[in-house]
């Protein structure tokens, strides 16, 4: 296994420094692995560090009694994928905008589609991407939310006459 | 001098879509800016969640109307690693001919629409002229001028014969040619210099602490490819070089892409002259067991990636679309600051931000209550029919 080499590693160290459990190397260049959410801003850090730079994306998920989210780093060869779940009851998740700047349209949508809480955002944002007058109280992506009900309840969503 | 703040958009004759800037001003100098996203939001992986794998398909095509193929390709990587599909050879290069000639009109594109941003009206008209050539190529390959619907599960849907072939190159040839003329022009003519040299800078530290993807990170000299970093389809056999410049601003953005074209023509030849024999599709389950899998793609513009969750039926459980404008304009913000706001459409044009196109024409008779489509034959005979009553005759061209 020896073309595995940094997967390997890189799976070996998350699970020893951030008692990441769960993790996998899936194939060449792909590793995943679920932490704690207290843990993730550090990780982050940790990943920046290793010279894994790019915050490709983040990917908000519902799992039924969780919610959370993906964050898909890359030092553009290897993608490592970090898994935080958060409970439903009240989902929040650290801010990693110290480590990467960048992400902040990512960390806005979780907000958004999910409504899971992200801590350490800076004040004053919009939302995004939803529209300003979309209830602040639902979340779209969540799979209790079903798009017919939102349609049917909205008297201004009535199909247009043909 | 006092501070004022304007709203640049989303509603704006310099932009081609909605998208919101909040310029401060002071005098005609940008102090800060911030960007405001989500005019367009269509609700894409909501609807992806009640469609089957293959209704997707369609639906990822229409994500972005110039990244089609480019989008396409990276959910059905993600649907075939996650179903085990072995997908023959000869459709894996089908689709890198596809992504190339993708790259070649959706680059030609933007140089003319830097072109006319800068005030270059000229070389608008001439890239746009040239990258009728390319689209040519891709309705000649697939039917279609924007849509290809290439793709499909498994494989691709049509095979490339060698009457194709040979028109395909007949017009690389030309674009070819054509292309070392705007590499000349970008790389010597002192008004375009002038016009995109120190504008909208964006030094490689900001590019890689905003997460800057594509062009736009390779004008700031990080050699950052996907294609060359975690190579799919087939591009680990493909012979070529990942374009930087070190100038980081616009006049860099330019002649990056300007050179990408020669290196895309030169893996469109590559594939077309060594195209794998076999067949071009496999019959796939249409059930996949549950996985999850996460894909990155170099678009035209950057980074796109998607990461798909099965859960066992014949349709995902969570489809996520990450396309490249959203990861640049958070550098776009760094760049517009200390600029001048006469320099803010350029700027904005410089990462490519996506727009759509389309070509048919529909004419609706509300009196008759009649619908026709013109084709392009029927256009082109009708506006030569008109000129023509005007006393120009365009007959010859």
């Amino acid at each position: 296994m020896s073309e595995l080499q940094i997967e390997e590693k890189m799976k070996a160290a998350l699970e020893a420094k951030f008692q990441a459990a769960n993790a996998i190397v899936q194939r060449k260049n792909r590793v995943w692995a679920e932490i704690e959410p207290s843990k993730l801003p550090e990780a982050m850090a940790w990943l920046k560090a290793e010279g894994y730079g790019h915050l490709a994306t983040v990917t908000g998920f519902d799992e039924g009694e969780n919610l959370g989210a993906y964050y898909h780093v890359t030092d553009t060869h290897v993608l490592v994928t970090l898994k935080a779940k958060t409970p439903r009851a009240n989902p929040v998740l650290p801010s990693v905008l110290k480590t990467f700047p960048g992400g902040l349209s990512y960390e806005l949508e979780l907000q958004d589609m999910l409504g899971i809480k992200v801590e350490g955002l800076p004040p004053g944002q919009r939302r995004y991407p939803l529209d300003e007058d979309f209830p602040t109280d639902q979340y779209p992506l969540r799979k209790d939310w079903k798009t017919e009900e939102y349609l049917a309840k909205n008297p201004l969503f009535k199909p247009e006459a043909k | 001098m006092s501070k004022i703040t304007i709203p640049f958009g989303p509603q704006h004759i310099a932009l081609k879509e909605p998208e919101n800037f909040m310029l401060v001003l002071e005098g005609e100098q940008i102090t800060s800016a911030g960007v405001n996203l989500g005019y367009n939001h269509r609700g894409m992986e909501k609807a992806a969640e009640g469609r089957t794998y293959i209704q997707n398909l369609y639906l990822i095509e229409r994500v972005c109307g110039i990244c089609s193929h480019s989008h396409t390709t990276t959910y059905i990587t993600n649907v075939e690693e996650l179903a085990k599909c072995e997908t023959p050879k000869r459709a894996l290069a089908i689709r890198t001919l596809f992504a190339e000639l993708e790259r070649v009109h959706s680059h030609l594109l933007w140089v003319g629409v830097a072109g006319y941003e800068m005030g270059f009206e000229t070389l608008f008209m001439y890239t746009w002229r040239d990258r009728e050539q390319v689209l040519d190529c891709l309705e000649l390959l697939s039917g279609n001028r924007v849509h290809y619907s290439i793709n499909t599960l498994g494989g691709v849907r049509r095979d490339v014969s060698a009457e194709q072939k040979a028109e395909v190159l007949k017009r690389i040839d030309y674009l070819i040619e054509r292309t070392n003329y705007y590499i000349k022009l970008a790389t010597e003519e002192p008004t375009v210099a002038a016009r995109t040299s120190r504008v909208g800078m964006l030094p490689p530290e900001v590019a890689i602490e905003r997460n800057a993807v594509g062009p736009t990170a390779r004008a700031s000299g990080i050699a950052r490819d996907v294609r060359k970093d975690d190579p799919y389809l087939i591009y680990n056999e493909l012979d070529f070089k990942v374009i930087t410049h070190n100038t980081n601003d616009v006049y860099g953005r330019l002649v990056v892409r300007a050179l990408e074209l020669v290196e895309s023509y030169k893996m469109i030849k590559q594939i077309l002259n060594n195209l794998p024999e076999g067949p071009i599709a496999v019959k796939m389950n249409m059930r996949i067991a549950p996985g999850e899998c996460v894909n990155h793609y170099e678009a035209p513009r950057g980074e796109d990636i998607h990461y798909l969750k099965s859960n066992g039926t014949d349709k995902p459980e969570r489809l996520k679309v990450r396309a490249p404008t959203l990861a640049n304009l958070q550098s776009v913000a760094y760049m517009l600051e200390g600029g001048w706001l006469a320099d803010v459409p350029l700027v904005i044009a410089a990462i490519d931000p996506c727009m759509s196109c389309t070509d048919r024409a529909v004419v609706w008779d509300p009196k008759k209550g009649k619908k026709q489509s013109y084709g392009w034959e029927e256009l082109r005979k009708m506006s030569i029919e008109q000129y023509r009553r005007r006393g120009v005759d365009f007959t010859r061209l």
